[in-house]
């Protein structure tokens, strides 16, 4: 068998050239892809989820088996390999024929193409030249862009629309490969992680999504952050300011929000989220009151002294999220948010004393206030707490997305116009019917909506019948044959 | 006909207008006592509000659904011009809603699920109207207007306050993105309507029609049986916390079950009166004996009794009631709005086998009403190449924004793998009618399964599988 002697990359290629081949790389992607939802995917689960969802056993089995890890998994992605290759060789395959096609369209039509067109009128004429000329005039006034084919010393008319829609089908397959190459790019060379940056602060390394990190050439500062809320409570808006240092120097600096990314090198850095750092606190609003009793509100700033008279001061020099008090002494219990304790520093510069005052906003209580002649209140609710905003950055490096922006647009435009243009034909020339009278044969042609283009046939014909019968100079109604158009055989296309 | 006469023995209405229009009465009362039961649920303050006009929205939709099923019954022609008012009239009232809930929220209606369910009517009713007026499929709403209002019951029953938006969705591309995903969905909702028509007139056989119904029904009661059902014949349903108006949690995502007692069985015995008639079905064919069909069909009659039964008994005994949870101890109240999507599939079921019902009884009217089965195949292709390209904007304009927004344009989360699958099924139908030259049965399959793709992305992905979209 002729096919048994091809080459095995030959066999290789006619296989994938197929569109049934192509058709089953389509159904396993899809089985894949709804298997890889079915199971926790290991990279967008937390590992405890998993190891709650699925016995040791299992998750063990899954992970040999790439089931946790599917869409990077070697055999998935060799799956859309091969989508492409097939795309790609079918294209290949089918492409000739269509370029010749859209290149050498067929412009003079012969017998048998005219009987056996669906869509065709036979108006009688006088002769060859009224009946062109009357068709070229009605389609030239209809808008269709009308040519004159002679051949043979036979002239016949030929017009058409829309034949680049007939090469859509490639542009969009094209646009997909596209797309398909700025992924390839992207899950390559790109990659995108997470950065924490306390306010304040700035960071140079990135969590990558597989738990290794990454460092920059240059730092990122977070110069403030902050979130606004709506009048429930929940965030509205989360903002950062953030400033790019390179070599020591800012280079450059810009306030970001969701949806509104600083670039900097091609890698973006994304508002992700906001959170408050418990552990941290850089300002408190208290109040104290001195020997007159009279309250005065209190704002402190993380080790900036505040004068509380001419001698005395006061400075914020301590916290704590988690602390207790053993035969007066404050100590730090753990590290999560308990219970806050605020140290006081309070220094008297007349007789160089300095007394360690503590503020226990939970209990409400203060220790050490008799070492002072200042009352110190504690805040009286978590806003008078300034803890320290942390600002949740997502970093990425994406250098193939803008292959997949301008595929996704080719995309677009490929589908507008393979759907919604169609390639109109049509046809005109002089013959003898088969009764041997001289009739002009009309044609038409539609590569898709058909009933669209048959108003449209009808439309021109119904013109060229009109322009033929006003350069007829004795109007002979024929009878029935011009009333009812009996030569219009309409033949349902499916 | 063989069908006909079967048809016989199950007693067929008869084609009179006083008997039509007491089946259509009967209908429309038993629409309107599951509504008002429904309304009832939930406490209402003002009378011009956006559940109210919902509630309008739903009597009209369902109204209009009754009398498509009467002109199926009947084929009385004025009953079409009726349905075909009462889905305006309908249409008005979900438009009022939609603005008014823009108007409360400042923004395009499209935040959460209830407002997208809100949107997806919207579309689906103007769709509807549009394919009734320009392509002459009078009786598309017999499909689509059940269609709507089991989503107009799964929004009176989901939380409906206003909720502000998280940061992550306060873009104009989300608003871009979500347009073309309710857009595409309603429009593969017409399409899939459209195949089920071509389906009927194609003479496709009224027995596999049952077989499917049949199907279709023990599914949905075999899913609430295989999660819900307790030991001892309990079926457990979300605690529902009254004050706050949500399902009550235990910890992130873990939802707090409550038991009502014996209600599983009544579920068992449901899921029995869907799996009986297929079983006969199945021994019909294997057995090539009518009299096994003729049993089935049967069956399908005492099913739809047996589903109404359960859903009556299921409405009273969840609404206001307080049970206990084997989880933790206490007794916790429980409300329909925590289980819109056993509800939801209830009600489905219930109007799949209304269908079937109406199909066995009145097929050859509704052959005669349709269109040619080669307009129906036309029309079916065109609106799925209306849908084709709005799903592919949806899939782009979604990939931008989240590219916008965290940083990836496809991050493989099931809600974006499962757009892609639909996508790809369409991909397929597109391909193998154009290169294939697929037309007809297998074109109307296609475009079956494709719905039944869009559906689970759209409802069954957020509530089975976890991820980004966790909001919608």
């Amino acid at each position: 068998m002729a096919f048994a002697l091809l080459s095995i990359p030959k066999r290789i290629y006619k296989t994938l050239a197929n569109l049934r081949t192509g058709v089953v790389l389509l159904i396993l992607v899809v089985i894949a892809s709804a298997m890889g939802t079915f199971v926790l995917q290991r990279p967008v689960t937390e590992p405890d989820k998993l190891q709650a969802a699925y016995s040791p056993q299992m998750l063990r089995l899954l992970d040999r088996l790439t089931l946790t890890d599917i869409f990077h998994s070697w055999w998935f992605l060799t799956l859309l390999g091969l989508v492409s290759l097939s795309i790609i060789f079918v294209s290949v395959e089918r492409f000739p024929n269509a370029w010749r096609f859209y290149a050498r369209p067929y412009r003079k039509t012969d017998s048998h193409f005219r009987a056996a067109n669906p869509y065709r009128v036979e108006i009688p004429i006088r002769n060859a030249d009224q009946g062109l000329n009357a068709a070229e005039r009605g389609l030239k006034d209809l808008r269709w862009p009308v040519e004159r084919i002679v051949e043979h010393g036979e002239t016949s008319l030929y017009a058409e629309k829309h034949r680049f829609s007939v090469m859509a089908v490639y542009l969009i397959h094209a646009s997909l490969l596209l797309i398909f190459l700025g992924g390839i790019i992207d899950g390559v060379f790109g990659f995108s992680g997470f950065m924490g940056i306390p306010q304040g602060e700035q960071r140079n390394v990135i969590e990558l999504k597989n738990g290794k990190k990454k460092q920059l050439p240059f730092s990122v500062r977070c110069n403030s952050a902050g979130q606004e809320n709506y009048a429930d409570g929940s965030p509205k808006k989360w903002w950062s300011k953030l400033a790019v240092i390179q070599d020591g120097r800012e280079v450059e600096s810009k306030e970001i929000v969701v949806n509104d990314p600083l670039v900097y090198r091609s890698l973006r850095f994304y508002q992700a989220s906001f959170w408050i750092d418990g552990k941290k606190v850089h300002g408190l609003r208290i109040a104290y009151s001195g020997l007159d009793s009279k309250v005065i509100p209190l704002e402190l700033r993380f080790h900036q002294p505040v004068n509380l008279d001419a001698d005395t001061t006061v400075t914020l020099a301590e916290f704590l999220s988690d602390a207790f008090v053993r035969d007066g002494q404050v100590f730090k219990k753990s590290d999560s948010i308990e219970n806050l304790a605020f140290g006081l520093e309070v220094v008297n510069r007349s007789d160089n004393s300095s007394a360690k005052v503590w503020l226990f906003p939970a209990e409400g209580t203060v220790l050490g206030a008799d070492q002072v002649k200042f009352q110190f209140k504690n805040p009286t609710s978590a806003k008078d707490i300034d803890f320290s905003p942390v600002t949740g950055l997502e970093v990425s490096y994406e250098p193939g997305q803008s292959f997949v922006w301008a595929g996704c647009v080719l995309m677009g435009v490929g589908l507008f116009v393979a759907f919604y243009m169609v390639h109109m034909r049509i046809w005109a020339v002089a013959v003898p019917d088969a009764g041997g009278r001289l009739v002009l044969w009309i044609g038409g042609a539609a590569n898709k909506n058909k009933d669209r283009f048959e108003q449209k046939f009808e439309e021109v014909v119904a013109e060229i019948r009109d322009e033929i019968e006003s350069t007829t100079p004795t109007i002979r109604p024929s009878a029935p044959q011009t009333k009812e158009h009996p030569e219009l055989t309409l033949v349902n296309t499916k | 006909m063989s069908t006909r006469a079967r048809v016989t023995q199950i007693e067929p209405p008869a084609a009179t207008g006083g008997n039509a229009l007491l089946v259509l009465v009967g209908l429309g009362v038993a629409f309107l006592l599951i509504t008002a039961l429904l309304g009832a649920a939930k406490a209402e303050g003002t009378l011009y509000n956006e559940s109210n006009l919902l509630y309008v929205a739903l009597i009209f939709y369902a109204g209009a659904g009754a009398l498509y099923m009467g002109f199926g019954v009947t084929g009385t022609a004025k009953y079409v011009k009726y349905a075909s008012i009462c889905t305006a009239i309908g249409f008005v009232a979900n438009t009022l809603a939609v603005a008014h809930r823009w108007y409360l929220s400042g923004g395009p209606p499209f935040a959460s699920i209830y407002e997208m369910l809100l949107s997806f009517v919207w579309t689906l009713a103007l769709l509807t109207l549009v394919a009734e007026k320009k392509f002459g499929v009078k009786i598309i709403g017999s499909i689509t207007m059940p269609l709507a209002v089991v989503c107009v019951i799964l929004m009176q029953l989901l939380p409906s306050e206003v909720r502000p938006l998280v940061p992550a969705l306060q873009s104009t591309w989300l608003h871009v993105h979500v347009t073309l995903a309710m857009l595409s969905y309603a429009t593969c909702a017409v399409s899939f309507a459209l195949a089920m028509m071509f389906l009927i007139k194609d003479d496709f056989s009224t027995d596999t029609f049952l077989a499917w119904t049949c199907a279709l029904v023990a599914g949905i009661y075999a899913g609430i049986v295989a999660t819900r059902f307790e030991r001892w014949g309990g079926l457990s349903v979300t605690a529902w916390d009254l004050q706050n108006k949500s399902d009550v949690f235990l910890g992130r995502g873990v939802r707090l079950f409550v038991t009502i007692p014996d209600l599983g069985w009544l579920f068992v015995i449901a899921l029995v009166g869907a799996v009986a008639p297929l079983a006969f079905y199945l021994l019909g064919r294997a057995r090539h004996d009518a009299s096994y069909i003729a049993v089935a069909n049967k069956g399908v009659f005492v099913g739809i009794l047996l589903q109404l039964v359960v859903l009556g008994a299921f409405v009273l005994r969840v609404k206001d009631s307080s049970y206990a949870s084997p989880y933790q101890e206490g007794i916790y109240p429980t409300s329909l709005a925590a289980s819109p999507f056993i509800l939801g599939g209830m009600v489905t079921g219930v109007f799949a086998s209304l269908l079937y019902l109406m199909l066995l009884w009145r097929r050859n009217d509704l052959q005669d009403l349709l269109p040619s089965s080669d307009t129906l195949d036309r029309v079916t292709y065109k609106t799925i190449c209306i849908a084709f390209p709005l799903l592919t904007g949806m899939i782009a304009t979604g990939a931008f924004w989240a590219n916008r927004t965290w940083g990836s344009y496809w991050s493989w989360d099931p809600k974006e793998t499962w757009a892609a699958i639909t996508w790809l099924v369409y991909a397929g139908y597109l391909h193998m009618r154009v290169t294939r030259g697929w037309r007809g049965r297998r074109a109307a399959y296609f475009a079956i399964l494709g719905f039944g793709v869009v559906i689970f992305t759209f409802l069954g992905v957020t509530y089975l599988l976890p991820g980004l979209h966790a909001y919608a």
